[in-house]
């Protein structure tokens, strides 16, 4: 079988088709349009722009994602992400996907966007109750069952660490307090003057730490927030609140190559302290509820150092005993595979939507 | 009304005194600077209404609506929703009517609170006819102190 996903959840157009034969989950077609250049000159993303761009875009992606393929005779179900996300940008996919399904007369599912973050590590994993096929990724965990898995689903507006009991069954066990990961690097990336997004700016700057030839005066330190809590949860604003005095009191009077190494060690030294919570968190996370796998997922997920850093965590504590996956980049950031993924699960479990009834939820929960 | 706080736990405290008198229907404008306590401030307003949720940033979304519980005092128990909304990302008031934000300015079962709003001042009382704008400005000391300052306008219906 076909299953055609779609994802406009906030500023990125995306359509998908995967097929499903035998024991093999294979994404044919993955297309994104990102709008990330035009909200780019806003410091964020504006509502009606992306709206207005998803609308345009749509069509083109769908065409695209579904090349060579008739949309009635070739695909069997449609996936759409329902929520959590901009409202004005859901409606978009979500009428599209309506729309289709009643025309087409297609089965239709609705995917939580955090639900399919969570998923996308195993597109290209093998699960053993499915009995899909090892690609390519190799996989570190010498345990076979991969559940219960403990996932960290990181983006801009997102992050929680999440108990995945089995795929279908889910249970937020942290999350953040304030700002999510994702907005503390756009934050951050702000008052140091970096750019949007603030995550990939941060990070390229971190890449250039230690500087050579150069020897810093002081090096920053900023706090771990909540490391020692007792439970999941994440606070990331009073790290913004450090860095906007640090960079306030050590910025002034500054300019030219000493501004920019500045930049460069806040850049790590927050990158450090954002990741560090992150993994201790998720790592407790796994070792309190037994998981055998902990799974990374969402568009922070494709950061370097958090890869890096989780996945050497997960070795060192845990041994061999635990397994660790990571999606392939293309499906960190917002991607419709994701969608077509968690969709076919709901397929299988017969969870359909009336779409006349189905509307798209900025609030929904997991 | 003017107060200083000296750490993050009187700045819920007194959030969760300043919704105590709310009645529904009301905007509350939240100015101040990134780390500036305004989130914070939410999550006493969000304790003194019963919301069983964690507050966090609406940046991304811009909105978030919270369901409140039966609170204990007469006067809360009319407000069903706290509507947080962040203005951070350049929005303005089309934005604001674009995610449907607007609809709930005024409705006597909700009461909104807009992180950087301050652009709503004038509007609010011409385009919303709302009478009952409060500003809350958060401004940061040091690192931990804050001063919020409460300014209640009295306005009046011109139209």
């Amino acid at each position: 079988m076909k299953i055609l996903g779609i994802e406009t959840s906030c500023d990125e157009t995306a359509a998908a088709v995967a097929e499903i034969r035998n024991t093999k989950f294979e994404i044919l077609n993955n297309v994104i349009a990102s709008q990330e250049k035009i909200h780019a000159k806003f410091g964020g993303i504006v509502p009606e722009v992306a709206a207005r761009k998803h609308i345009e875009m749509m069509l083109l992606v769908l065409e695209k994602a579904t090349v060579g393929l008739n949309l009635k005779k070739d695909i069997d179900a449609i996936a759409v992400t329902a929520g959590p996300g901009l409202v004005t940008s859901l409606t978009v996919g979500v009428e599209t996907a309506k729309t289709l399904a009643i025309a087409l007369n297609k089965p239709l599912v609705a995917v939580n966007h955090i639900e399919a973050h969570a998923l996308a590590g195993l597109i290209t994993t093998p699960i053993p109750n499915f009995k899909f096929q090892i690609s390519n990724q190799c996989q570190s965990s010498k345990s076979k069952a991969l559940f219960p898995a403990v996932c960290l689903v990181v983006s801009g507006g997102h992050t929680q660490i999440i108990l995945v009991e089995k795929i279908g069954k889910y249970k937020v066990v942290g999350e953040t307090l304030d700002d999510a990961a994702g907005e503390a690097f756009d934050k951050a990336a702000k008052i140091m003057g970096l750019g949007y997004p603030g995550g990939p700016a941060i990070a390229a700057r971190a890449t250039q730490f230690p500087i050579s030839n150069f020897q810093f005066p002081i090096m920053v330190k900023f706090p771990r927030p909540m490391m020692n809590s007792g439970d999941f949860n994440f606070s990331f604003a009073g790290l913004k609140t450090a860095i906007l005095y640090k960079w306030k009191e050590l910025s002034k009077d500054k300019k030219g190559k000493e501004l920019d190494a500045l930049k460069i060690m806040f850049a790590k030294e927050f990158q450090d302290a954002v990741v560090d919570v992150m993994v201790g968190k998720t790592i407790a996370a796994a070792e309190k509820f037994h998981a055998k796998t902990v799974m990374l997922g969402g568009g922070v997920a494709a950061n370097k150092a958090l890869r890096e850093t989780l996945a050497n965590n997960v070795e060192k504590y845990f041994g061999g005993k635990v397994g660790f996956i990571v999606p392939d980049l293309k499906y960190c950031t917002d991607n419709a595979a994701m969608v077509a993924f968690a969709g076919y699960f709901k397929f299988l479990a017969g969870k359909f939507v009336d779409p006349f009834k189905l509307r798209a939820d900025p609030n929904l929960e997991l | 009304m003017r107060i200083i706080t000296k750490n993050a736990e009187q700045t819920i405290k007194f959030g969760e005194k300043f919704a105590k008198k709310l009645v529904g229907g009301e905007v509350v404008l939240l100015v101040g600077d990134l780390g500036s306590g305004k989130t914070t401030f939410m999550k006493g307003v969000a304790r003194a209404l019963g919301v069983k949720q964690i507050v966090n940033s609406p940046t991304f979304v811009i909105m978030k609506i919270y369901k409140t519980t039966p609170a204990t005092t007469y006067k809360l128990q009319a407000i069903k929703n706290l509507v947080h909304i962040d203005a951070y990302r350049s929005i303005d008031l089309p934005k604001l009517e674009n995610i449907g934000a607007t609809e709930y300015f005024g409705r006597k079962d909700s009461v909104c609170f807009v992180e950087w709003g301050k652009f709503l001042e004038e509007i609010l009382n011409f385009e919303f006819r709302i009478l009952k704008v409060c500003k809350v400005c958060f401004r940061n000391i040091d690192e931990n102190t804050r001063e919020i300052v409460v300014k209640r306008k009295k306005l009046y219906n011109k139209i």
